[in-house]
């Protein structure tokens, strides 16, 4: 099969620009589906938490793809497409539930955990006609399964044999950070929804960027969660593709944030909330560290914001849209009153969240403006410089976005800049 | 002629409550939302997929008037968000005395947007659980719990439900 992405090059060796067309253009979107979510590639799941005991499911989704995670008899985690091996249609149709086996709502066929063929009505006829053929061998048809591999707590899954163990795949440096958030069991708070109209990648772009972090939200920066004259540091795996942002409070002088933000209206000295109790919240960890965005390519992201702490799963839902699935949690040793604070930050994050709800509008308005240019052109970005790709020690910088575009490129099979 | 209970007035004076709030949000005056609480009044968002499941994580929780006033300060001067106008329809009010005086009272709403080009779109459906206390200066919301359907949110939520 011949990919179109093949025939097109990427515009700069040093990924500092994107052509727009990757946000609007269907042939691109149909390759995603094969290359990136059916390609060589671990897409989160869920969390072990959700399935804790055997029989228990949920529905997640690879790219578009409905698939079902559940945890078996014998306490493994096994997923399967959502769609039966007779005729194709939806087989699990709530979205979490509990059950040791699975049944087509259509002709009753059913299905064990781990999506071996348990029993076909009718297999032998009715009164001796019909049924199926004498040959017709239920071990030929299972459900498709994919490979699935769990790291802390967090459950993958990936389409393709050919998708390095889990554990390289992260590789040292984001497993570090996810040590340090996924060190006890999770409790879950809850889930946030949200329907997006942007391509998926204009939410990966944004939460790898900690250039907008302290102008786009001014909640971030007038009290003291973000600025860019914090401690900060962008870093990434070898391939580049994941990334961490991190921001400590440590070292910020007041000095420093007046020549940052001179002449920029969004901060604002003299803002002073009426009621800063949900500020008002012992820290999780000794670190100072106020916000972490953690991005695994393709497609998933582990925060924090100050108390918070969220996984958002980004789920294409078609070239124009994607909904950003948020699992909310703290953890089980938390007590009352930390509880009680991680209720209170809610109000940072989620779809109606002081900070979050603007990354959304960030979204529409960049699928807005790229959807009628001219298919040269493309974006800018040089923030944190041009040539190699390399971690660094300011938030005053976008090459995370960059390292993004490069292992995409990669894994699309755009050719690189010089092919013929 | 039928006869008005006691409870006619409280009733009355409930339902304008209501339709008061619906009208404040809808004209855009947003400064006397905070208003139509108690000071320590409760507005919460939930989502009903959490609360089907009895799991605590909100949407909004605001827990004073002085955190709604910093919400209201937040939509004029910072946050970014798409201009819309918004109509409420709320229906099906629900109105119960509790032992304790105050009123427990239920409705269901649908919340549309129209954009600057005048194109509207369903926003958002679901329904009001309040707790309405009897003031000296008449009915106020002690606790307004908005439990939205429509928790795969179209975009974001920025003002008021």
């Amino acid at each position: 099969m011949a990919h179109h992405s093949s025939t097109h090059k990427w515009p700069t060796a040093d990924f500092t620009r994107v052509p727009y067309r990757v946000f609007y253009d269907a042939d691109i979107y149909r390759s995603e589906a094969d290359r990136l979510f059916r390609g060589p590639h671990w897409n989160y799941l869920c969390t072990e938490t959700e399935i804790s005991n055997p029989g228990d499911y949920v529905i997640s989704y690879v790219g578009e793809t409905q698939v079902v995670v559940n945890r078996t008899e014998d306490l493994t985690i096994m997923a399967f497409i959502n769609s039966c091996a007779h005729r194709g249609a939806q087989l699990v149709r709530r979205l979490r539930g509990n059950t040791l086996s699975h049944t087509c709502a259509y002709h009753q066929w059913c299905y064990d955990t781990k999506g071996a063929l348990l029993g076909v009505p009718q297999q032998r006829g009715v009164k001796g006609k019909g049924g199926m053929p004498a040959d017709f061998d239920k071990a030929k048809h299972s459900l498709k399964t994919l490979r699935v591999e769990t790291y802390k707590g967090l459950v993958f899954g990936t389409f393709s044999v050919a998708t390095p163990p889990l554990h390289d795949y992260l590789g040292p440096k984001i497993r570090e950070q996810i040590d340090r958030i996924f060190d006890r069991p999770l409790k879950l708070l809850g889930y946030y929804r949200q329907r997006i109209p942007a391509n998926w990648k204009l939410y990966l772009e944004n939460v790898k960027d900690p250039y907008h972090a302290g102008l786009l939200h001014l909640f971030h920066v007038t009290f003291g969660i973000y600025r860019p004259t914090m401690s900060g540091r962008v870093f990434m795996d070898e391939t580049q593709g994941h990334s961490v942002l991190r921001t400590a409070d440590i070292g910020e002088q007041q000095a420093d944030v007046n020549t940052a933000y001179a002449g920029i209206d969004k901060y604002r000295p003299d803002y002073k909330l009426q009621d800063p109790s949900l500020f008002d919240v012992k820290p999780d960890y000794p670190d100072k560290v106020t916000n972490m965005i953690l991005t695994i390519f393709p497609n998933v992201m582990l925060g924090q914001v100050a108390n918070t702490f969220q996984i958002r799963h980004v789920r294409p839902k078609g070239l124009r849209e994607f909904e950003l699935f948020w699992t909310y949690f703290g953890f089980a040793d938390d007590d009352n009153a930390a509880v009680e604070g991680k209720l209170r930050q809610s109000n940072f994050i989620g779809p109606a969240g002081y900070i979050s709800l603007e990354d959304g509008e960030a979204g529409r308005l960049v699928q807005i403006g790229v959807e009628h240019r001219e298919p040269s052109d493309m974006s800018v970005i040089e923030m944190g410089g041009r040539g190699p790709i390399a971690d660094i020690d300011t938030l005053s910088t976008e090459v995370a976005l960059r390292g993004f575009w490069k292992h995409y490129a990669q894994s699309m099979g755009f050719a690189p800049t010089g092919a013929d | 002629m039928r006869v008005l209970s006691s409870e006619a007035a409280p009733i009355c004076a409930i339902r304008v409550l209501l339709d008061d709030y619906t009208a404040c949000l809808d004209r855009d005056e947003l400064e006397r939302w905070p208003e139509f609480f108690v000071p320590d009044g409760i507005y919460k968002v939930l989502s009903r997929e959490n609360v089907e499941r009895g799991l605590s994580a909100p949407l909004i929780y605001y827990y004073s008037r002085g955190m709604m006033r910093d919400r209201v300060t937040a939509l004029r001067d910072a946050l970014t968000y798409e201009f819309v106008y918004t109509r409420h329809l709320v229906s099906g009010t629900q109105i119960a005395r509790l032992s304790d005086g105050a009123y427990r009272v239920t409705s269901t709403f649908a919340i549309y947007q129209s954009t600057e080009e005048g194109v509207t779109r369903l926003f958002c459906v679901g329904g009001y659980e309040d707790r309405v206390a009897m003031t000296p200066d008449g009915p106020c919301f002690a606790e307004r719990t908005v439990v939205v359907d429509t928790f795969g949110v179209l975009n974001l939520i920025a003002v008021p439900l």
